[in-house]
């Protein structure tokens, strides 16, 4: 199958210039810059390629947003990989930053940004180190600085380390971070577009999404959207954890089967295909997906989010019949509730309360009014917060509740779990 | 404009106006507790959820812009369900004290509950519990109560300028308070209690003292400094219990400094509760009866000659209508020309001029002040003279304004942009007159401030208390004009000359003419009387005979008072006032007046707008309104006084001064500022003065006791304005050191033949060769070595 982001990673040494220049780097560098701004934006836009950071926000029109104004422009690459579940993009700093740079200053070129930024999450401590060391490398090889590969072109890269707060992986909790402040995202409009990084337009996408946009130039928009399927064009990769036998990071073309890829790929799941009890699809956020619904979802955007999911940042959490539901959800609220930054009222206040019923709950302490209690308060949550953490924290327990309501039922009536 | 629909009504607004902003002109009440009109948008209460078609979730309305076409509901299902979810949220970890908060009654919470909020809770889990905070005398914190909608931390940051208030920690564990275990230090604290939506922080000295209902209230107008700020005076039962700020865009918009806020509980200290006389068996003040007190009054002013009798008055805490009187009565009933407010004043040479109400006071209107581009203070400290004009001034420089700061010392500012120039004393007709040179010259290499000068299109230049008092005031003030006039910034376009006389009514006292040169309206007299200098030394040799006093006490207020003492034990002092003073104690006769906030009055404030000032509480029993005490007295003369009603006085006034015609005029309605140009006449600059050699005193009021009612207040006198404590001498630490004076240590001041023992602290703003102190501190009197005619004294140290 078809790699693009992990194509190089098992290469030694391949996090260095050297290695990365030998099997073709900075190619697409050279083309990019025998094209306009404008052409390469359209080039992302025919790809098809939706951000993968989560949203899955098409990157091409992301990037048409910029205004042509004499403003000066940022380009800014969400690394801060919080999600639970989620390490894709650890393997993209440690082993091919050179990747990542590449397709920053496509990028940066194409919006006309000549600062960019990679905002790591703190906990990355050597993945910062290599990026830096490669952006060093960049530097000295002319790829970066004021005559970018001798064309003219300015474009200036940092690196920045966060403080270990997952709200800064929302665009606007990390501008504010990467500012100084304290990491709280910002209201919306203004969107970062127009208004984001010092006040100037600014382009976030995730590392995965920048490290797709190399191949894409090389290889051309439509040959990119010939991977996967329709709108979800291209490859993916899928952190697969939990009751694997074989977890880890694979990329794959988007609509593959989830069974395909937890049997094939991941080696199964642990006592065998009947012993699966649900999968999170994509990171903590999502709601669980039922057995019956694995043996048939494929993993696109529009599959799981018809089968009432999300594709999120690909975060393949497996859970056998070991399983308690309801003290894994009570966990995914906590640190949701640990997390959220207290600014806006439903979540400051509704992510504490969840979390203290489902931790009553879990507990042999909760009473079967509980249980609808859980889902009137999640919904209070849903779609009046400044940013989407709020959201993210109501989704996994109504989802829960919706596909293993029995487990909740018998929690409270029993004050014990309903396996072992 | 883009228009929208807001519940079926049509409205156009400006692009980037918010639908809560359209909704507030449209006057559709949308609940909130995070938005401010006054500060940023924070967004985070999410009450003021409404409903726009055509987006699938409700939008919060504070934050979002409109644009043509939108249609908004307020009050659909969708926004109720969303409201009530958020009240739900907002009261869980509310502790629901209302009946024991000072905020029950007039809480948006608690109103807003009733509203939206469930009857019953469904939270069963343990409310959170904060720590409280010791935020100095003027607040009292609940924190438990807090709904984290920021309003405090925002308006420490952008208003006052003072980043004190913070929020730590994150999620539900979210703290808001200061940051550091200290009270804060902004003169403008006490807002934070009206602010806060809830009963989180709490007006201190208000605690437990009446519940918002009780209240009765009446709108008065701030005397404290001549800004002249809306308020709001609760009281309960004849006793004023608070004071709270009123909306006046032009001029407070929606604040009131501390002083204003906090100053009411000086009202009712040493005040002068019956007539008295002194006895001619035991020479002691009896006390005596309205008519007997009188007589005595009018046969003591009889026995002398009229030009032998003097009325001095005090500005701050004189309604227009007590100074119009006076003037009347001394000129017209008494027949003396002599008569003067400005016991702080050393140079008199500008009444020889004839200056007009535009050199008197601001031309700049306080709502046009944020628009200035270039700022030139000049011995003015804004922030603690007129703290509601310095929150403009910090406005402009927040929009990009630069400041300068001409002073004989560091500033204490807020100001974003600000260059400080320290003057010595003495040296500032000087320094203005070269810099009108740098101005002139068209080659070389010149000062940032005259760049800036050069280049300003609407510079503003504000004289302040330093400047107005200084000994070459005058030559200060036409420096100032000439400045202005350099850059074409005296037109009708844009005047920026602004001289802040920042006393309370003190451009009352100049329009109704209680001053020697001129009657009410700026008509000038052919014979001028003696001014206020003039009075005392007048009555310290015996030309002098009967001294008139309306409420101000020369002993503690002039320039030089030790000679005012004398002045007093040489004459005859008959007092009117509401405060008992040294000089009341020394007076043949005393009157007991009312003081503001017991009777209307008229106060015309630093942009020359006149407005009335409801009476709020009752004084004491036996006073009477001052006017009405010289009316009175009038009585026994044989032109008496012609008017027998507050409206006949006031009809009076206005006829002398059109700007009094208040017809209507009540406090919604604002009457014209400045419209005249000032007078240059002239630069008198061919000897230009300079400063003397040695250690220079330099004796400034003191912010928050400048007025009788303010000095007497114990809620101020805890207020330090984050420098050293009240009545001491500040020193550069340098010059201490030379002098081998430590901080805290009593030393000896010495000047000439006369001496203070006071308490010397070290204050890093004060520049070498300069001391400064705190005038009219009855512990260690420093004007004691002041004389109108020396300039800036002269002074050595010893320590003790």
């Amino acid at each position: 199958m078809t790699k693009i982001v992990y194509k190089h990673i098992h290469l030694e040494n391949s996090h260095t210039l050297a290695v990365y220049k030998s099997a073709g780097g900075y190619q697409a560098l050279e083309k990019a810059l025998t094209l306009s701004g404008d052409d390469i934006i359209d080039e992302v836009k025919r790809s098809g390629i939706r951000g993968r950071g989560g949203a899955g926000f098409p990157a091409g029109l992301k990037w048409s947003f910029i205004p042509k104004d004499d403003r000066a422009k940022y380009l800014v690459c969400n690394a801060d990989e919080g999600e639970p579940g989620t390490c894709k993009d650890r393997d993209i700093l440690r082993y091919v930053p050179h990747q990542l740079i590449e397709g920053m200053i496509i990028a940066g070129y194409a919006v006309r940004a000549e600062r960019g930024y990679i905002y790591i999450r703190g906990e990355f401590y050597r993945e910062a180190e290599r990026v830096q060391a490669a952006i060093d490398e960049a530097y000295a090889a002319g790829y970066l600085g004021d005559n970018v590969m001798g064309r003219g072109v300015r474009f200036d890269l940092a690196v920045h380390r966060g403080g270990g707060a997952y709200v800064c992986g929302e665009e606007t909790g990390l501008i504010e971070s990467l500012e100084g402040k304290k990491g709280q995202p910002r209201l919306k409009p203004p969107f970062p577009a127009n208004i984001g990084l010092y006040g100037g337009p600014t382009v976030i996408n995730n590392v995965e999404t920048l490290t797709s946009v190399p191949d894409i130039i090389l290889n051309g928009g439509a040959w990119y959207s010939s991977l996967g399927v329709d709108k979800s064009t291209g490859t993916k990769v899928f952190a697969v954890s939990g009751h694997v036998n074989k977890p880890g990071n694979y990329e794959v073309e988007l609509g593959i089967p989830l069974k395909v890829l937890l049997e094939e790929y991941a080696g199964g799941i642990r006592g065998g295909w009947d012993n699966l009890k649900g999968v999170i699809p994509g990171g903590a956020s999502s709601p669980v997906l039922t057995k019956t619904v694995c043996e048939t979802v494929t993993m696109d955007y529009d599959a799981i989010s018809k089968a009432g999911s999300m594709l999120g940042s690909g975060a393949v959490i497996v859970l056998d019949r070991s399983v308690c539901i309801v003290r894994a959800i009570a966990r995914l609220s906590r640190f949701y509730r640990h997390e959220s930054c207290g600014q806006c009222s439903p979540c400051r206040e509704g992510t504490g309360w969840l979390s203290q019923i489902m931790q009553r709950i879990e507990q042999g302490k909760g009473v079967r009014e509980d249980i609808d209690l859980l889902l009137s308060v999640a919904g209070n949550i849903q779609g009046k917060t400044i940013c989407a953490l709020g959201d993210a924290a109501a989704m996994p327990v109504v989802g829960a509740i919706r596909a293993f309501r029995e487990e909740f039922e018998y929690h409270v009536e029993h004050g014990r779990c309903m396996v072992a | 404009m883009p228009t929208l629909i807001i519940d079926g009504k049509e409205i156009s607004v400006q692009p980037g106006a918010t639908i809560m902003e359209a909704a507030r002109l449209l006057g559709v009440y949308i609940p909130h507790f995070c938005y401010h009109p006054q500060l940023s948008i924070a967004g985070n209460c999410r009450m003021c959820l409404v409903e726009v078609e055509k987006m699938p979730r409700p939008v919060v309305s504070c934050a979002m812009p409109v644009s043509e076409g939108m249609v908004v509901k307020t009050d659909s299902d969708m926004v109720r369900k969303g409201r009530q979810a958020v009240m739900e949220f907002l009261l869980i970890n509310h502790p629901l004290d209302c009946p024991v908060c000072d905020q029950g009654g007039e809480c948006t919470l608690q109103d807003l509950a009733m509203k939206y909020g469930p009857d019953r809770s469904r939270y069963h889990e343990h409310k959170r519990h904060e720590r409280d905070y010791d935020l100095g005398p003027l607040l009292e914190t609940e924190m438990n109560r807090c709904i984290h909608c920021t309003r405090c931390i925002r308006f420490t940051d952008e208003v006052a300028g003072a980043p004190e208030m913070g929020a730590v920690y994150r999620g539900d564990h979210m703290q808001v308070g200061p940051y550091t275990s200290r009270p804060l230090t902004s003169e403008l604290t006490g807002n934070l209690a009206e602010l806060c939506p809830v009963g989180a922080l709490n007006n201190k000295p208000f605690h437990f003292q009446a519940r918002g209902w009780e209240l009765k209230n009446s709108d008065g107008i701030c005397a404290h400094c001549a800004v002249g700020c809306h308020q709001r005076v609760d009281h309960l039962n004849n006793e004023v219990k608070r004071v709270m700020s009123r909306r006046c865009p032009e001029i407070n918009q929606t604040w009131l400094c501390d002083k204003g806020r906090f100053a009411y509980d000086g009202l009712t200290r040493e005040r002068l509760q019956q007539p008295m006389v002194r006895s001619e068996e035991s020479n002691q003040l009896v006390p005596a009866s309205w008519a007997v007190a009188l007589d005595r009054a009018a046969d003591l002013l009889k026995r002398f000659k009229p030009e032998e009798v003097a009325g001095l008055a005090s500005e701050s805490g004189q309604g227009a209508e007590e100074l119009y009187a006076f003037q009347e009565f001394l000129r017209h009933v008494v027949g003396t020309p002599h008569l003067d407010h400005r016991l702080r004043q050393r140079d008199f040479s500008a009444d020889e001029v004839p200056l007009t109400r535009a050199d008197l006071s601001m031309n700049t209107p306080l709502s046009q002040l944020g628009k200035a581009d270039v700022i030139l203070l000049i011995g003015f400290e804004p922030r603690y003279e007129t703290p509601l004009l310095n929150l403009r001034l910090r406005q402009a420089t927040l929009a990009g304004a630069r400041a300068f700061a001409v002073h004989p010392r560091q500033l204490q500012h807020n100001l974003a942009n600000l260059t400080q120039l320290v003057v010595r004393p003495g040296d500032e007709v000087a320094f203005l007159d070269g810099l009108l040179q740098e101005l002139g010259s068209s080659d070389g290499h010149r000062s940032a401030l005259a760049e800036a000068w050069q280049k300003a299109k609407q510079p503003v230049l504000l004289l302040g208390n330093y400047a107005i008092h200084h000994p070459q005031a005058e030559a200060i003030r036409r420096c100032a004009v000439a400045l202005l006039e350099r850059v074409g910034a005296l037109s009708t376009q844009w005047n920026g000359f602004n001289r802040v006389a920042g006393r309370g009514n003190a451009a009352a006292a100049q329009d109704l003419g209680v001053v020697p040169h001129r009657d009410p309206g700026y008509r000038r007299l052919e014979r001028h009387g003696r001014n206020a200098q003039q009075i005392l030394q007048g009555a310290a040799n015996g030309e002098i005979r009967l001294l008139l006093l309306l409420g101000c006490d020369p002993s503690i207020e002039a320039v030089d008072t030790s000679l005012a003492r004398t002045a007093l034990a040489k004459s005859v002092v008959i007092y009117i006032g509401a405060q008992q003073t040294p000089a009341a104690e020394m007076a043949a006769v005393v009157l007991p007046g009312l003081a503001n906030g017991e009777r209307p009055a008229t106060l015309t404030n630093l942009e020359g707008r006149a407005q009335r000032s409801d009476m709020a509480v009752m004084g004491p029993v036996q006073a009477k309104e001052d006017w009405r005490i010289l009316r009175s007295l009038s009585d026994r003369f044989a032109k008496p006084l012609p008017y027998n009603t507050r409206e006949a006085l006031q009809a009076r006034m206005a006829a002398a001064d059109h700007r009094y015609a208040l017809d209507g005029l009540e406090a919604g309605e604002l009457s014209a500022a400045c419209d005249h140009k000032p007078v240059t006449a002239g630069l008198p600059l061919a000897t230009v003065a300079t400063s003397k050699d040695g250690l220079l005193l330099v004796v400034e009021p003191p912010f928050f006791q400048d007025d009788a009612i303010a000095r007497r207040s114990t809620i101020l006198a805890q207020l330090t304005l984050g420098r050293s404590a009240l009545g001491t001498l500040r020193i550069n630490p340098e010059d201490a050191g030379k002098a081998n004076i430590g901080d805290g240590q009593r030393v000896r001041m010495i000047c000439g033949e006369r001496n203070v023992e006071c308490i010397a602290s070290l204050d890093a703003n004060v520049p070498a060769q300069v001391v400064f102190g705190d005038m009219g501190q009855r512990a260690a009197l420093l004007q004691d070595l002041c004389d109108w005619d020396g300039g800036f004294p002269q002074v050595s140290l010893v320590g003790l």
